[in-house]
């Protein structure tokens, strides 16, 4: 709870109804999509850039934590107010201020939503690249504090590669202009540094963002294989054939039979695993590009290739990938979803490292993800009242991500660390290169009071340094 | 290394700008720990330390203030790991962008970087200094395509960010933090980078329409992988990828076809008085109209000039690229010359924010003082 001068005041700037304080209400803004959550002691809902900077100069002056938030769909724990404070509730600020078709960018608030902003620039003939599974719900502003990626990242590069420039105010209450849509900027690249920091460093209030035009043909293709072996063997032969398709995903037989009984999208049930690929561009480059990778994947051992014939078909498949996780609530009602991503030669490995993780804590996972990206989402599938169960969830999800690192790998590709992984960050960063981050946060946020207790180890949230399975040391000093 | 080349020579000699009572000493250690321990020391005693690389870019920026120590990457020159499979690659600074091509080549692969002023650039060089060329159209900036980064700081520290996978949100993008920081805050010793399949078709056509004919070539449904275009109304294109896309684009331009080997030869310019012009596309050419003896990369919204003697001149051409959004930054000057304009130009409204961040990394300003903007 906020001392009583301290909700007045805040109240003063948004408005009576729009700072949430009582305890059944703030109840719904205690989790993001991820498993651990904690009440916030307040929720502002704030309108505009400058209520944003005159609620950081109030928490400031009383040091509440802040931690700013979009739609909640993140999957780390970024946006869980773990130390109590306000939640700075940013979804008021949706209006898409600018479309510009001539230097194909936008300019929007950090509460769009992401589709939405697709949506409004196909009427240019433009969309937005960076596209999330929960796209249909998360919000720009979330998508760069977490610089996030989604299927077609693999071709077009992630949130941050599409950010040219933000408006953003830091703990202390000053509105700043970082980056821009000019190449070349003087100076250092402080939006390149905010872009993924988790609401650590600085709440985001504008966005301008790169626009791409929309490719004037698409084909994608579904092939499906005897196992997950096969399959990511099929992957890395594509990419070492030069090709770089816009997206190349892959679902197990767990996904696939969930998805299928859901979406009914034509996902074969037989199959060890599918893979999806897409390839855009003009109709010269698609149909070649297409004949090249269906040979491939032949050759890997896919069979029952199957090419979308219109747009709806497309969309369908597309839904099923996208809405894949949904489905899984058919096996199990909740999920927890971890990111880690390895070096794509080391898929299979990591894959079975998964099965047999899954195996020895007697947990069903399903695994749903950007293959050519190398970037594992294996879904550990429990049920949330059972509480015993949890604890077992989680051991799973840290041994999987003890094997992702042991493979040369990394946390997070684009979910972020935030709360749930922070525990692990030695795992792959020294205490030197820690030092290094915690720098930059201490020149943002000399106070700590942007979003506590994330992204860095907090000694209080010990790890529980599981031994690895794959028998290989950490390859921590890797350089 | 090519040593005997004008530039060369002149980024020696750019070495002694700045009131010296001698000559810098050279360091040039031969792994990155050694580099480190050096720089601590010449940080413990308050020596201001110049990082070298190829060269290349030793005009860039004001005139140093001090330079006790330089501090070559040169020995530092591994492939440390080339993982084909991964496509992806990790080396040490002080390696040339032409010997880790060689490298990637043996595999089919590449950097998309083709910087002016080459050959010898060495990548520790390239990133610190944020020097690009044409291919940065289709391919972005090593901003875009870096994926790890390893760097020396004053205090002796090695700090890593980053990895060796091609997506990566663990901890804060540091990477982003030293990209053309111009070693502002530290001395990168080692990168990883994503690298790329060679195009499987590459084919480079030429015309004299000027600006007219880039803005056909932007407009191709596929757009060119480099496009280039100089003051004289010559224009090259690039264009890479699928065989069928670039037979009909291609065939619609209907422009002459030339020899690759145009792009080797074009990364050459170079110019003793040059400055790059970086401004919203569409706004490019009115900035460089009047002007002579510049090469545009109007897809980028990316210019080079190589400017007369005239300070006032350079100040009139700045003067409206910032208006417009934009900057002009000398990437060489006779340091007289360099004073009287200023390398930068105004300073960002965020600077304090950058001065931050250089005290929190070099609290002493022993790196480059003077030369970067903090």
């Amino acid at each position: 709870m906020l001392p009583e001068a301290v909700v007045a005041e805040l109240r003063r700037i948004v408005g009576r109804e729009s700072v949430i304080d009582s305890a059944n209400d703030l109840r719904i803004f205690e989790r993001d999509g991820s498993i651990e959550g904690a009440v916030p002691d307040a929720v502002v809902l704030a309108s505009t850039t400058e209520q944003v900077a005159r609620v950081m100069k109030v928490a400031a002056k009383y040091r509440i934590p802040v931690v700013p938030r979009g739609a909640g769909t993140g999957l780390s724990g970024g946006a869980v107010t773990i130390r109590g404070g306000i939640a700075l509730q940013v979804t008021r600020m949706r209006r898409i201020l600018e479309i510009d078709p001539v230097a194909q960018t936008a300019l929007v608030e950090p509460g769009v939503v992401n589709q939405e902003l697709s949506l409004v620039a196909a009427q240019h003939g433009l969309f937005y690249a960076p596209d999330p599974s929960s796209q249909k719900a998360c919000t720009i502003g979330g998508n760069a504090a977490e610089n996030s990626g989604g299927p077609h990242c693999l071709y077009y590069g992630v949130t941050t590669n599409h950010v040219l420039g933000m408006e953003v105010v830091l703990a202390d209450g000053s509105v700043h202009w970082v980056g821009g849509d000019v190449p070349d900027r003087v100076g250092l690249d402080l939006c390149g540094v905010l872009v993924g920091s988790e609401g650590t460093l600085c709440a985001i209030t504008k966005i301008k963002v790169r626009l791409l035009s929309i490719p004037p043909s698409v084909a994608t293709l579904l092939a499906a294989f005897p196992n997950i072996e096969t399959a990511s063997q099929a992957v890395s032969a594509v990419i070492g054939h030069g090709i770089v398709p816009a997206a190349l995903e892959m679902m197990d037989s767990v996904t696939v039979g969930a998805v299928e009984a859901h979406y009914h999208a034509g996902y074969p049930t037989d199959a060890g695993a599918v893979l999806l690929v897409e390839v855009d561009g003009i109709a010269e480059s698609t149909r070649e590009l297409m004949a090249a990778i269906g040979k491939i994947l032949a050759e890997n051992h896919g069979y029952g290739l199957r090419e979308a014939q219109t747009p709806a078909e497309r969309d369908l498949l597309w839904q099923g990938r996208k809405g894949a996780i949904g489905a899984l609530g058919r096996i199990k009602p909740n999920y927890y979803l971890h990111d880690g991503v390895v070096p794509r030669s080391r898929l299979p490995q990591v894959l079975s490292a998964v099965g047999e993780i899954g195996e020895h804590y007697k947990l069903p996972v399903a695994n749903v993800f950007h293959a050519g990206d190398g970037n594992l989402h294996p879904n550990i599938l429990f049920d949330m009242r059972d509480h015993e169960v949890l604890h077992q969830v989680e051991s799973a999800g840290e041994e999987m991500l003890r094997a992702v690192v042991e493979l040369g790998g990394a946390l997070s590709g684009e979910h972020g660390i935030g709360l749930e992984k922070s525990a692990f960050m030695p795992w792959i960063y020294s205490e030197d290169d820690l030092d290094a981050m915690h720098r930059v946060k201490d020149v943002f946020d000399p106070a700590g009071m942007l979003n506590p207790g994330k992204i860095f180890p907090d000694p209080s949230r010990k790890a529980v340094h599981l031994a690895g399975r794959t028998g290989l040391a950490v390859e921590a000093k890797w350089w | 290394m090519v040593v005997n080349n004008p530039h060369e020579l002149r980024g020696k000699a750019v070495s002694s700008r700045g009131p010296l009572n001698k000559a810098p000493s050279i360091e040039k250690p031969a792994s990155a720990e050694q580099l480190a321990k050096t720089l601590h020391d010449a940080a413990t005693q308050k020596l201001a330390v110049i990082p070298v690389g190829g060269g290349r870019a030793r005009g860039m920026g004001d005139p140093a203030s001090r330079a006790d120590v330089e501090l070559h990457t040169t020995r530092l020159d591994r492939v440390i790991e080339h993982s084909q499979a991964d496509m992806v690659v990790s080396v040490e600074a002080g390696i040339t962008l032409e010997a880790l091509q060689a490298e990637l080549a043996k595999a089919g692969q590449f950097l998309p970087l083709d910087p002016f002023n080459s050959p010898g650039h060495t990548i520790g060089g390239l990133l610190a200094s944020g020097w690009t060329g044409p291919l940065r159209m289709r391919f972005g900036s090593p901003r875009d395509f870096l994926i790890g980064i390893r760097v020396a700081l004053p205090d002796g520290r090695l700090a890593t960010g980053g990895g060796r996978v091609v997506k990566n949100v663990s901890g804060y993008d540091m990477m982003k933090l030293h990209y053309g920081a111009l070693g502002a805050l530290g001395v990168i010793v080692a990168a990883s980078f994503k690298v790329f399949p060679r195009p499987m078709h590459d084919v480079t056509v030429t015309s004299d329409g000027g600006w007219e004919d880039t803005s056909r070539a932007l407009a191709t449904p596929v757009a060119p992988s480099a496009l280039e275009l100089f003051s004289d109304g010559r224009v090259l294109a690039r264009y890479t990828g699928s065989p069928d896309a670039i037979k009909r684009v291609v065939g619609e331009l209907g422009w002459k076809t030339a020899d690759g080997a145009v792009w080797e030869e074009h990364s050459r310019h170079a110019h003793p008085t040059w400055a790059r012009i970086g401004a919203p596309r569409e706004k490019l050419r009115v900035l460089l109209d009047g002007l002579s003896d510049w090469w545009a990369s109007p897809g980028a919204g990316v210019a080079h000039w190589a400017a007369p003697a005239d300070a006032s001149a350079v100040r009139a051409v700045r003067q409206k690229a910032e208006a417009s959004g934009g900057s002009l930054v000398m990437l060489d000057a006779p340091d007289d010359f360099m004073r009287d304009v200023g390398a930068w130009g105004t300073p960002p409204e965020t600077i304090a924010i950058m001065r931050n961040l250089k005290r929190a990394f070099d609290p002493d300003a022993v790196l480059n003082p003077g030369r970067f903007v903090v």
